[in-house]
This record gives structure tokens, C-alpha cells and sequence, in this order.
């Protein structure tokens, strides 16, 4: 067909119907996820496998492979499941590739080493659904993401797609979609929380013309990718989105700025305006109702600064990427000075949501202040790393525990940082038991009770505000114990400094002069002055810095030292790192559960590990540098990492204490 | 710095048909150094230059822009690509060990590459490959669950597969 | 634009919607003090420095930067509570800890109260403010410097770090910045003595102090606005409007009666006679960049000062610099031994220097002028006869004395002498301009060996030319000095108004003239005539002679091949009738 363009719902509604029969004819459909998490895991290979298993079983043409976007679970990459009836086989290989099109897709059996097993009750679970990662979850946008190929936009047709635009362009007027978005409650996405429906409606009432509007999606956050797997695995929910809010602001030219460290993404997307203009839902006279706009889509350079809205549109006019200083509201002088409208992908991507089911179903979900729910990219210590996607006001320890699943290997929770680097570190749970004497006069025994409550805090926009952190891009780490509260400030302040554009004063020297004495105090040379040292800057980079990124920069400092200060206290007063993860402070050492099994050897650097097989291995303190390869090797934990000096202390017991271990056979014949 | 005249040729080719593509808009500029550095790897003056003067913009700015993101590099880069994934979740689970060990292996720091030309090894801000972390990219290939042995084994991989390839290209 | 009213420290002002607060506590006469600022360029606000404190007076509390937050109906802004100290004190040490030695931070820790600055010193001397960058891409539109790199490896640089083909050598970068972090040098190592004694070449100037109209104009080879198209600061400071970037350079023609020339001369430039040092040591300077900065008006305020900002010990001035000299001019300059001594004097009237006077012979012709030369003597002035030879870095032996040293021959007493000194000024020659030649081609005058215009007779008419009509005054016909400058322009311009007022020239009897009806319009006689008396006539298609510029020499009469010039009184018929009584 040559014009493809649609000009009236109607067409669109034919279309989907045979689309949505086409759909439901009963064939088995393989769905793999190819998210960038899953990609690194090999699902191509698994993909390729179940092609060539397909061929093999001359299945090809009941059964349909279809690559989906991130399913969100990444944890347990390469994921497939199996549609309609919903099976979810988790890590698969291409080896097991014809396994399942042999035993499951022909004969209807299960593979039981692919299912997933719950890791604490250790029952098994077949469906999707059921699987507690899932059933937690709230997936209105994410939903789609595991039902359609991201490339093909009768996909996303057949799942109801642009049927919201269809609805606001020709039954609504702009003032109307502004009020609905209004009604709705949606609150910016990317990390402001500024009420989007009052942002559109500032823009439309802005002078100037053209109007812009852009999609930030320049995701820089270490530790958050929803706005990329949206991208990958939905980018037409997104430029559905953005139509609509061009229709409202009254644009007709739009910009999505992503990272280009993104290339699914950015692939993605680029098929999918395509489609999107071969199809009319871009372009000129959308559906016939006179409205013209189309979208560029540009890849960003890769500063985290140029998540800042004025940052980013500098670059996009192809400047160096920073703020502007400017009390003026981007809607009304952004991007080349014009009326500009930005908004972040996830933002984007529930507007369609909104005006197809309403705002009254809308804001019905989330709490009182912020509507809707909230993806988070739920990372670092935790047995479910993925993508969540929940309701608004959910607890922390739902997310973490009844999502999540708690840290690995039964280690203790300890803290979990939200907002992205200038977020805030929240929530007590253990506490170091050993505290100096010192500090006990120094008042620093922090109330039991606030401890636990934060980890029950309902998460919106406004109460991780109130505790000293952010909602930020949903980036959501979690700590065990063997974080160090001091290692993960130094970390967040260290990304900040290089991402710093350098130019304001507070930001580009305080950060340097904030991480220096964080160092310092890492390394056992700080002072007790430094605490307040660091208060004071951190105050007054709050106060003067010229964006929201420097004046967000100190969270971690602040947040940590608020909840954190006994850590602290035992770095400056003890010169001892509790997790045992400043090097300048540990030592390592190996204690008597040494198995002799010789791998550590091997691996250390510097030679300082003396031993031979099965007898006990002992670390040469003074050639030891820290580095920490053994450590992370040892599956027996043996080796210990101790405050600097006591290593040998430790080594000196051990060699007492040890015995060779026992032989099996010989325990089974005893 | 100049370059021989038939590489002159290229790189007028090269950048003309960049600037063609995004139609020399201002808002391509970083796209069309994205595409020369993919293509050369690294930015060459004499490519600031030309981009400079076929979209009309100053130099200064295009130096600007290629200092300011760190995608950019004015200095050849190594045949190999290994990047260090440094995101926080990566960091909790100790890339730091990783990023340390990789240095002292190949002898350089971040951002480096080696004096024979081979590796260009830098850390990254997040690649989004969080639940394999800590994480590594070698020329684009991801490796997680990265520990010290198992680095060891990608650089002895890595070398081998030069040597393999110089004793065919010897054979040969 | 509305007004509004806003209160600073709680006095109210009524300023424009949307206008900053910088400005309002400007006419207030609140000081907020600011690093990154310039009125004339979009606020940048990156120092912070100049934090105030915006409240609504219903509870809403922020730090803002005073040079870019706009006024609103109701603001009220505090520029001294604890936080914004705090906030700039703590800002102010922050930017130290980077680049203490900028004199412009030390003035601000004094102002603020910060003695020690927490987290070090720093060595750098850029604070980062951005002036020369933004002057250059928004005031001067050149686009030569950029921010490069980012966060703390930021710095200001050219693209690549090599010399820049952007820029156009304005030097506005180095002007604005406001820490010496940008200087401008010569390529060639040279010092430019023209920045110490004179400011900053600015293309805006009036032309010579007593020049007519008074008033300052643009130089269309250094203005910015003429190169790239940008700056306009000009226009924007000029509260009359009066700036016209329109205006040319027009060609006027004008009827005269008479000209007087009195192009004056040049200064010889000293660099070449390598022994003294000039461009080379920077307090070695020519006798005009020395009386410049002896003007009220000059950088140094009229005070005689050392480039490093300090009073010299000791002064030397070296007379005869290119003139009475085999290898340069010849003729004595005339003027220098007199300004030399009244150099002495200035010098020590306005300081404790001991001053050295190196000549050939003191040639103090003048009235009045010998007994100023015993004054100098008595006012303890070191007269040494014996010209400078050499003047070399003083070794450290004599670092209390002085950083150069003067080597000489002290002819009266027979001995080489080696005189440590702070400051040199070299007594330059007097020598004809270098366009002295054109002009003189122009007017039909002639030039000597030196160049300068030569006068009809020596003696007999020193002010007239060999050409009708113009008249010499002044230098331009060799080195005099004032008043006898000033002589000789008047009697120029009284043989100018002797001729304006007869309104008519009084001629020979004896001059050529073309036959019209004769003429071919050949044109040969045009060039011929030594006297420029022949124009063509480009409507006739003929030539003509001014009869009053012509002398009768004959030549064009002889040349015209139509026999068309007639020299009257000597027409062929005259001179046969002529010859024939005389054979007769």
C-alpha cells in the first residue's frame, strides 16, 4: 500500500480489529525479551536457537518468536515466556532453546530447571503473573512492554495504541486535554515532580512562537534505565505522548534528546517515528484534524548535567551543555529563547494512559500529592535487580523485600539510596552494634524508632523530599552491610565532580573541596570539625548553586551524615570503615575457615598470599595492597577485611584454630 | 598535524556527507561529531575544522562541545574498546576493585590507552546493565558478574585473539 | 514595561518589572559586590558572589543572584543577613582555595572578612568568571575563546590550545579580565610600552589633543564593530545617541587660495640600535612614551613610575638617540637637550630619583635657555658628556641601586663609566615622516637627503615653496622647536592672507597658452610641466593651463606637437622678429 497514513479513527479502528483477530488465532507465541539486560545476557543466541529448534520441529508457522522490549526482570536474564498461557522460563539458554519447543510447545510439559523458584519459600512458579516481582508490581506503562515487538507498530496498534490521540485530537480541544492532565494529577517523571498539566498550560499561554517540546531522554543517573527500556521496549506509547502534549502547548516541532550510549534506543526509536510518520501520526494534518507536528530525534553528547532542562536544550543547540542562569521559566524562553515544554520519557508515556481512560480513573491511584505509579530501577544489593513498576505511596519495604526479594545471600539490609547521585541515602536497619565510647558522649545514638519507620515511609514526591532525599528518575540502590556509608557519599560527590560543567563556583569547588575531606576522612585523617566543615558548605551549595544539580549535589552528604553519623564517627574518631571498604583502613585477612583451595593465589597481584592446596593461606600484610581480588573470590568467606593492623592478629588465631579439612569420603566412612 | 592528502580527501568526503545528512542544523552538531568519532574513533582538528565551517558555527565552540562531553576524545584511541561500568550499583558491588585491577593490568589509567595502541580502557557512568553488575563492555560485547580472575581471562582473550590474528595475518 | 516596587535592606525602590536587582541597589547605593558581572553583557551568574536574599515577606525564603534575578510587585531583597555572608564568604574561600594570588579576591576577602582561607591557596589565576569569553562571543562576535573541558579540569582556552584564526587581536579579553590571566604580548617578545604610558589603544579617539571638532571618532582599522559586525558598546554607553557606524571617510573637493603644509615629524623608533635595550628591557622608554606618562591624564596618573608599579631609584636620559649619529641622521635634533633637562626637572620635582643626563654637547641656544640648564645643575642633577653606549640587566651586585646599567665614556673626565639605574629614556631624533615624499610629490615641492621639505631660499624665503601658493610651517621643514614653530606658522599664514586678500594673483606677463583649436588632447604637455599648471579638460577634450601656476619655462611649447602652446611674449612670430633685429 502506498499512503499508509490513516485520516480518521475509523481507519485505525479496522485496522486494530483485524489486527487484535489476527492476534487471537490461537498460535503459541515465544516471547524473548531483548532489553539491553537480557541482550548482554546473549538473548539473541536464545532467539537464533529457538528459530533453528523451530525449524528442526517444522513449527515455524504455528509458533511465533517475538522479541519484546524489557520485561523489567533482569535479574534473571535471558527471560521467555510463553503466551497465552503465561509461562515464564527465566536464564535460558540457546541450549535449552529446544528443550522448551520440544517438551513445552510440543507435549505441553514443563522444564522444571527454568522455572522460577521463589528464593525464600522455594516454591516453584509457572506463570508470569504469579511470580511475586510481578504480582506487586502495578504495570500500566510497562505492561506493554512484554506483549508487543517494539519495531512493529501494528503491534502496538493491536494492543490500542494512538487511540488516545485519536480521541484528543478530534473530540477534545487543547484546553481540555490541559485540564484532564490537570485533573490527573501527573507530576513530572524525571525528577522535579512539577505538576505537568500546570507546566502545558504555562507554555500554551507563554508568547512566542515557535513552540517546542522535548523529551528528555538523556537518562544520565547511574543506576536508572526505565526511561530507556521505555524507549526500547515502547517508543510509540512516548511519541503518543508527546503528540498529544503538542496538541494541547500548541507545537508543532519536538525534540527527543537521547543518550547515545543508548543504541537500542535510539534504533528503536528511530523505526518508530518512521512508522509513526508512514502512518500519519506524525506529520502533517494528523487524523484529518488539521494538526501538523513532527519529531526530531537527537542524540546527546552523555553529561548527566544535561538532564538539566536549560543544560539540555544549550546542547541541543549545539553548545557546550550548561545551565543557563536564568529565573526565567524554560516555558517561556527555552530552547532558542521560544516557549519550550519538557518532559521527561516516562512522563511522556503516561499521557495516552490518562486521556484514553480518563483522569478520574487516573487519580485514583497513588497517594493524595502524587498520582499514578512510579517506575524504579531497583539495583545494587538485591536478589531481584529489575525494573518495578508501582503504585505511588507503596512502602520501601514492600519495593525491597516483597519486590525485591532483600539483598543476596542473606545478608542484612542496610540502606537504600533514591534520586540518583544527588538523592539522598535513606533508612537504618542494622546498626555497627560496637560503639565507641566516644560517641556515645558525642549524642549520636539515633532514636530506634525513626530508624524503622523510614523503611515504611510511603514513597511520592513529597515525603522522600521530607526526609532528605528525592523521587529524582527513580533510580532505587540498595545496600547490605558491606556498603560503607562514607565509600557510597565519596562515590556519589566523585560522579558529581566529573559531571559537574564547572560553571559556578559552589558547585565545581565545593564538590572538589567536599570530596577532598571526604577522602581524607576515608582514608582516617579527618577531624572532627570536618562533620561540621561539610554542613557548612553543603548549606551554602544548597543556597547558591546555579542549577538543581548542584543544589541537589550535597544530598548524599548531608543524607548520609543525617542517618549514617556513627559511621562517620568511626572513620574519624576509630580510624576503622565498619564495612570494611575504605582501603586505606582495612586489612585483609584470612581466618581459619581457609579451605586451602588455592584460588586466591592465583588472582593476588602482588604475590602476598603464601599457601599451598589444602593447607591454611596466610596474607603477607606488607605486600598486601588492598585491592580486594581475593576477597571478592573467596566463595567461603574466609578471608576478612579487618581495620587496618589487625590483620595479622586475626591470621595469628587462625593459624591456631585451623585444622586441614575433613576429606568426604573420609566423613562418610566415619 | 596534517594529514596526507588523500586522507584529506576522505575526511572532506566523510564530513560533507554527515553534514548533508542532518542538513548542517545546529541541533546535529553533537550527532555529527558522534557519527566522525564512531568513524575515526577520535575527533581530528582538521574534522572540527571543516564541521566548523561547513555548518557555520565558530570553532571555539566546536572545541568546546568536544572537551565538554566525554564521549568525545581529540586523541586516537586503541584498537580495543574496554569500558568499566561505574554506575552505583555497579560500585556497590565493587567495579572500584575491577577499575583498579584493570589499571594496574594494563599499566594505564581510565580515560588511557596503551602505549602500544591496542587497549583504550575508561570507566563509564552506567551502561544500564545493572543486574549484571559489576559490569564490563570489551568493544561493545558485555560481560558481567565481573571478578578479578574473571577480568584476567577477558585480557588473556583479548591478547590472544590479537596474537591469533597476527599469526594468520603472518601465514598469510 | 510595568513598575513595581521592591524594597533592598528595606528601602524602597520603584524599578521596571523584570529588571534585575543588581541595578536597583546600584541607584540605591547598595554595594553588592560581583566577579562575573558586566553591564553590558547578559548576567552569567557562575561567581555567586553576589547572592542577596529574595523573600515575599509571607514566609517564602531564597538565595538568588542579584545580577539576573528579576524584580517582582512586592520583592524584598537583604543584602547583609548571616546567610548571604555566609554564602559568600564560604563562596569567596572556595574560589581562593583555587586562585589566591588574583589581587581581585584579595580585595573581596578584605571586604568580606575572610583572613585565612579554610581549604588552602590556590595557584591558579583564573577565576573563572567567563568575561573573556562571553565579551568575545557576545560583545565582540569573534568566537575566539572557549570553556573547555568541564567541572573542575574547566578552563578558558583557544580552540585546541593553538593560536586562534578567529581572533581578530582585539585585546577586549585581556582588558576585561579581571585578573591578569589573559595578557596580550607582542609576537615577537616585545614589550609595548604604548599599554603602560598610554592605556590600551582604543579605536575611539579624538584625533590630537587641539584638534577641530573636538570631538572623538572611530578608527575604522581597530573598531570592533567594523571587523565582525558585534560590540556596539560604544552606543550603548552614549547617552546622546551620537555613535554612527554609517559614517565614511569623505572626499571633499575645495577651492583655495592658498596651503600651507606643516606635517610635523615622526618619532625615530629606537629598536633597531640593539645596545639600548628598547622593546626589550621594559623600563627602557622612548622621551614621548615618558611625557605621556608624565600627563594627569595617563595610566599612571601622571606619576612617573616603573612597569612594576613602583618609583624609581634612578633615572637615566640618554641624549642623541639617532641623531648627530653617522649611521642615522646626521643633523642634530635640536629640541632634545632642552626637553631633556625639563625632563630632569619634572623628575625631580615628583620624586626622590637621581637623575644621570648623557649628552654629546648641551645645546642650549635659546633665550632663557642656558639659565634653565644652571638651574638643573643646581637643582643636583648628574650631567655627564659622553654619549650612552650600551645599557645591559644591572648584575645583582647592584640590585640596590639599580636593575639596568648604563655603560658610557665620561669624556671630561676620560674614564668609561658604568651607571646602575631603574629607568632609561631614550632622547629620540626628530626625522621626516615617512610619507614626506608624497607629499611632496603632491604639492610639487622637493625634499632633502633627510627628507625634509626644502623652502624656497634659506634665507631669503624660508617660508615659502618652489610652487606658487604653498607655504611650509613648522617641523616638517627640519627640527625646530616651539616657538620657533610657532614663528614660522604665522609668517606661513601671513603670506597666505596676502594673498587671500588681493583676491587676485598678480602674474608674469610671460606664461603659455593652449590654442583650443589647435589642441589634439594628446595630453603629452600634462605630464611635462614641472609646475602641474596643465590639467585636461575632460568635457572641452582639451588641455588648459593654470596661468597663474605656470612659470614660462617653455617646455610644454616645445613638446606640443600641434604647435598649439604659445609661450606669450616668446611666440615663433616674436623670436624671428627677434632674431631677424638682430641680424638686421
Amino acid at each position: 500500500m502506498n499512503n499508509n497514513k490513516f485520516t480518521s479513527p475509523e481507519d485505525l479502528n479496522r485496522l486494530r480489529e483485524r489486527l487484535v483477530k489476527q492476534r487471537e488465532e490461537g498460535r503459541i507465541i515465544i516471547t524473548v525479551c531483548a532489553g539491553t539486560g537480557c541482550l548482554a545476557c546473549g538473548c539473541e543466541a536464545v532467539t537464533a536457537a529457538f528459530r533453528e529448534a523451530l525449524k528442526e520441529n517444522q513449527l515455524e508457522d504455528k509458533v511465533e518468536i517475538r522479541t519484546t522490549g524489557c520485561h523489567g526482570f533482569c535479574e534473571r536474564g535471558p527471560l521467555v515466556v510463553l503466551r497465552p498461557e503465561g509461562t515464564f522460563y527465566q536464564r535460558v539458554k540457546p541450549a535449552d532453546a529446544k528443550l522448551i519447543v520440544e517438551q513445552t510447545i510440543k507435549h505441553g510439559k514443563l522444564v522444571n530447571k527454568l522455572l522460577y523458584r521463589d528464593p525464600q519459600t522455594k516454591e516453584v512458579i509457572v506463570k508470569e503473573d504469579d511470580i511475586p516481582f510481578y504480582s506487586k508490581q502495578m504495570r500500566l506503562i510497562f505492561g506493554m512492554n512484554g506483549h508487543m515487538d517494539p519495531t512493529s507498530i501494528n503491534d502496538y496498534i493491536a494492543l490500542g495504541g494512538y487511540q488516545a490521540l485519536a480521541k484528543a485530537l478530534l473530540t477534545m480541544t487543547p484546553e481540555q486535554v490541559i485540564d484532564e492532565v490537570k485533573k490527573s494529577g501527573l507530576r513530572g517523571r524525571g525528577g522535579g515532580g512539577y505538576h505537568a498539566g500546570k507546566k502545558w498550560a504555562s507554555c500554551r499561554r507563554a508568547k512566542g512562537e515557535p513552540k517546542y517540546v522535548i523529551c528528555n531522554a538523556d537518562e544520565g543517573d547511574p543506576g536508572a534505565f526505565m526511561d530507556r527500556s521505555l524507549l526500547e521496549g515502547n517508543p510509540h506509547g512516548v511519541i503518543e505522548g508527546m503528540v498529544i502534549g503538542a496538541f494541547a502547548i500548541g507545537s508543532h516541532d519536538g525534540y527527543v534528546y537521547v543518550r547515545n550510549e543508548y543504541p537500542l534506543a535510539v534504533k528503536n526509536l528511530n523505526i518508530a517515528v518512521d512508522a509513526a510518520r508512514e502512518h500519519g501520526f506524525l506529520g502533517d494534518n494528523i487524523f484529518g484534524s488539521s494538526f501538523n507536528f513532527d519529531i526530531d530525534v537527537s542524540r546527546g553528547g552523555g553529561a548527566f548535567v544535561c538532564g538539566e532542562s536549560t543544560a539540555l536544550m544549550a546542547s541541543l543547540e549545539g553548545k557546550i551543555g550548561e545551565p543557563r542562569a536564568k529565573y526565567v521559566h524554560t516555558v517561556d524562553a527555552g530552547l532558542w529563547d521560544k516557549p519550550s515544554n519538557l518532559n521527561n520519557v516516562e512522563t511522556w508515556a503516561n499521557v495516552p494512559l490518562i486521556i484514553e481512560k480518563g483522569a478520574d480513573w487516573y487519580s485514583r491511584i497513588g497517594t493524595a500529592s502524587s498520582k499514578g505509579t512510579k517506575v524504579f530501577a531497583l539495583t545494587g544489593k538485591i536478589n531481584n535487580t529489575g525494573l518495578v513498576e508501582v503504585p505511588m505511596g507503596i512502602t520501601l519495604r514492600e519495593i525491597i523485600f516483597d519486590i525485591g526479594g532483600g539483598p543476596p545471600k542473606g545478608k542484612k539490609f542496610k540502606a537504600v539510596q533514591t534520586g540518583g547521585p544527588s538523592g539522598g541515602t535513606l533508612v537504618v536497619e542494622t546498626r555497627e552494634p560496637k560503639v565507641h565510647e566516644s560517641l556515645v558522649a558525642h549524642g549520636d545514638i539515633r532514636d530506634e524508632e525513626e530508624v524503622v519507620s523510614l523503611l515504611d515511609l510511603p514513597v511520592d514526591f513529597d515525603e522522600l523530599t521530607k526526609v532528605g532525599s528525592m523521587m529524582g528518575s527513580g533510580g532505587m540502590i540498595v545496600m547490605d552491610q558491606d556498603s560503607c556509608m562514607v565509600d557510597v557519599a565519596k562515590y556519589f560527590l566523585n560522579f558529581l565532580q566529573e559531571e559537574s560543567c564547572g560553571k559556578c563556583t559552589p558547585c565545581r569547588e565545593g564538590l572538589r573541596i567536599t570530596l577532598e575531606i571526604l577522602t581524607r576522612i576515608s582514608e582516617g585523617k579527618g577531624q572532627m570539625e570536618d562533620l561540621d566543615t561539610l554542613e557548612e558548605i553543603s548549606q551554602v551549595m544548597i543556597d547558591t548553586c546555579l542549577c538543581q544539580l548542584g543544589g541537589s549535589a550535597p544530598n548524599p552528604v548531608l543524607s548520609t551524615i543525617r542517618y549514617f553519623r556513627q559511621e562517620y564517627l568511626a572513620h574519624i574518631v576509630e580510624k576503622r570503615c565498619p564495612a570494611g571498604v575504605c582501603k586505606e583502613l582495612v586489612s585483609h585477612a584470612i581466618d581459619e575457615t581457609c579451605t586451602g583451595c588455592h584460588v586466591c593465589f592465583s588472582v593476588c597481584p602482588t604475590n602476598a598470599i603464601i599457601g599451598q592446596t589444602k593447607t591454611l593461606h596466610v596474607i603477607d600484610q606488607d605486600a598486601c595492597i588492598q585491592c580486594g581480588a581475593c576477597y571478592q573470590l573467596c566463595r567461603f568467606d574466609s578471608i576478612k577485611r579487618v581495620k587496618r593492623g589487625e590483620g595479622d592478629a586475626i591470621q595469628y588465631v587462625a593459624k591456631e584454630k585451623w585444622h586441614p579439612p575433613v576429606k568426604k569420603k573420609a566423613a562418610a566412612v566415619a | 598535524m596534517s594529514l596526507p592528502v588523500e586522507a584529506q580527501d576522505e575526511l572532506e568526503q566523510i564530513i560533507t556527507s554527515i553534514v548533508d545528512r542532518y542538513k548542517a542544523k545546529p541541533t546535529a552538531l553533537i550527532m555529527a561529531l558522534q557519527d566522525i568519532q564512531k568513524y575515526y574513533h577520535y575527533l581530528p582538528i582538521e574534522a572540527l575544522k571543516l564541521i566548523a565551517k561547513k555548518m557555520n558555527l565558530p570553532v571555539a565552540q566546536l572545541f568546546g562541545v568536544a572537551t565538554f562531553f566525554k564521549a568525545f576524545s581529540l586523541t586516537p584511541k586503541g584498537k580495543h574498546h574496554m569500558c568499566v561500568c561505574t554506575g552505583t550499583a555497579c560500585h556497590v558491588r565493587q567495579a572500584g576493585v575491577i577499575v583498579d585491577n584493570l589499571s594496574r593490568s594494563l599499566g594505564i589509567n581510565p580515560g588511557e590507552t596503551t602505549p602500544d595502541g591496542e587497549i583504550s580502557f575508561e570507566t563509564v557512568n552506567c551502561i544500564g546493565a545493572c543486574a549484571l553488575g559489576p559490569v564490563i563492555t570489551v568493544d561493545d560485547e558485555y560481560h558481567g558478574h565481573m571478578t578479578v580472575a574473571k577480568l584476567n581471562k577477558v585480557l588473556d582473550d583479548l591478547r590472544g585473539k590479537k596474537t591469533a590474528e597476527e599469526m594468520v595475518e603472518e601465514v598469510q | 514595561m510595568e513598575k513595581v516596587s521592591i524594597t533592598i535592606d528595606g528601602k524602597p525602590i520603584e524599578v521596571e518589572e523584570g529588571s534585575y536587582v543588581l541595578q536597583a541597589a546600584e541607584e540605591l547605593g547598595i554595594k553588592i559586590p560581583t566577579l562575573c558581572y558586566y553591564e553590558h553583557m547578559t548576567p552569567y551568574a557562575a561567581c555567586r558572589i553576589c547572592s542577596v536574599e529574595a523573600r515575599d515577606g509571607k514566609g517564602w525564603t531564597k538565595i538568588v543572584t542579584a545580577c539576573n534575578y528579576p524584580a517582582w510587585d512586592g520583592l524584598q531583597i537583604f543584602t547583609d543577613t548571616p546567610r548571604v555572608i555566609t554564602a559568600r564568604k564560604v563562596n569567596l574561600e572556595m574560589l581562593m582555595s583555587h586562585c589566591a594570588p588574583a589581587p581581585v579576591l584579595q580585595e573581596l576577602a578584605d571586604e568580606l572578612g575572610v583572613k585565612e582561607p579554610r581549604w588552602g591557596i590556590g595557584t591558579d589565576t583564573c577565576i573563572m568568571c567567563g568575561l573573556c569569553v562571553r565579551i568575545c562571543d557576545e560583545v565582540v562576535g569573534a568566537h575566539a575563546l572557549t570553556f573547555s573541558s568541564r567541572g573542575i579540569d574547566r578552563e578558558v582556552s583557544t580552540p585546541f590550545k593553538l593560536e586562534s584564526e578567529d581572533c581578530i587581536l582585539c585585546g577586549a579579553c585581556a582588558r576585561y579580565c579581571p585578573t591578569g590571566h589573559i595578557r596580550m604580548t607582542d609576537t615577537n617578545g616585545r614589550i609595548l610600552h604604548s599599554e603602560l604610558t598610554l592605556g590600551p589603544n582604543t579605536a575611539i579617539s579624538i584625533p590630537f589633543r587641539q584638534a577641530i571638532p573636538n570631538a572623538p571618532r572611530i578608527d575604522p582599522d581597530y573598531c570592533i564593530h567594523m571587523a565582525t559586525g558585534g560590540c556596539k558598546l560604544c552606543s550603548k554607553v552614549c547617552p546622546k545617541e551620537c555613535i554612527n557606524y554609517e559614517d565614511k571617510d569623505e572626499f571633499e573637493e575645495l577651492e583655495i587660495g592658498a596651503i600651507i603644509i606643516a606635517t610635523g615629524f615622526q618619532d625615530f623608533d629606537p629598536t633597531p640600535m640593539q645596545q639600548f635595550g628598547y622593546g626589550k628591557y621594559p623600563n627602557v622608554l622612548s622621551s614621548i612614551e615618558f611625557e605621556q606618562m608624565n600627563n594627569a591624564a595617563s595610566p599612571t596618573d601622571g606619576k612617573i613610575l616603573m612597569e612594576n608599579g613602583e618609583e624609581p631609584r634612578s633615572i637615566a636620559i640618554l641624549h642623541c638617540i639617532g641623531s648627530r649619529d653617522e649611521d642615522h641622521h646626521k643633523y642634530c635634533s635640536r629640541v632634545c637637550c632642552m626637553y631633556a633637562l625639563k625632563f630632569a626637572h619634572l623628575v625631580k620635582e615628583k620624586t626622590n630619583a637621581e637623575v644621570y643626563q648623557l649628552y654629546i654637547d648641551m645645546r642650549t641656544f635659546g633665550k632663557g635657555y642656558e639659565e634653565f640648564y644652571q638651574r638643573i645643575l643646581t637643582e643636583g642633577v648628574n650631567v655627564i658628556r659622553g654619549k650612552g653606549g650600551e645599557i645591559v640587566p644591572a648584575p645583582p651586585e647592584y640590585s640596590s641601586e639599580g636593575n639596568l646599567l648604563v655603560r658610557c665614556e665620561d669624556t671630561l673626565i676620560g674614564k668609561f663609566r658604568e651607571i646602575p639605574v631603574d629607568m632609561v629614556i631614550l632622547c629620540t631624533a626628530l626625522e621626516a615622516r615617512g610619507d614626506a615624499e608624497d607629499i611632496a610629490r603632491k604639492f610639487n615641492i622637493s625634499t632633502g637627503a633627510d627628507g625634509w621639505f626644502i623652502e624656497a631660499h634659506p634665507k631669503l624665503a624660508p617660508v615659502s615653496t618652489t610652487t606658487e601658493g604653498v607655504f611650509l610651517a613648522g617641523v616638517c621643514q627640519g627640527p625646530k622647536d616651539i616657538p620657533d614653530t610657532v614663528a614660522q606658522g604665522t609668517a606661513a599664514a601671513a603670506h597666505s592672507i596676502r594673498l587671500l586678500n588681493m583676491g587676485e594673483v598678480l602674474m608674469d606677463a610671460a606664461y603659455a597658452e593652449i590654442v583650443e583649436e589647435f589642441c589634439s588632447g594628446c595630453r603629452i604637455c600634462n605630464g611635462l610641466c614641472p609646475y602641474n599648471a596643465i590639467t585636461f579638460d575632460e568635457e572641452k577634450k582639451v588641455s588648459e593651463i593654470n596661468s597663474a601656476l605656470c612659470k614660462a619655462c617653455g617646455t610644454c611649447v616645445a613638446a606640443c606637437p600641434t604647435g598649439a602652446i604659445k609661450a606669450r611674449h616668446f611666440t615663433d612670430d616674436q623670436i624671428y622678429a627677434q632674431i631677424e633685429g638682430i641680424l638686421a
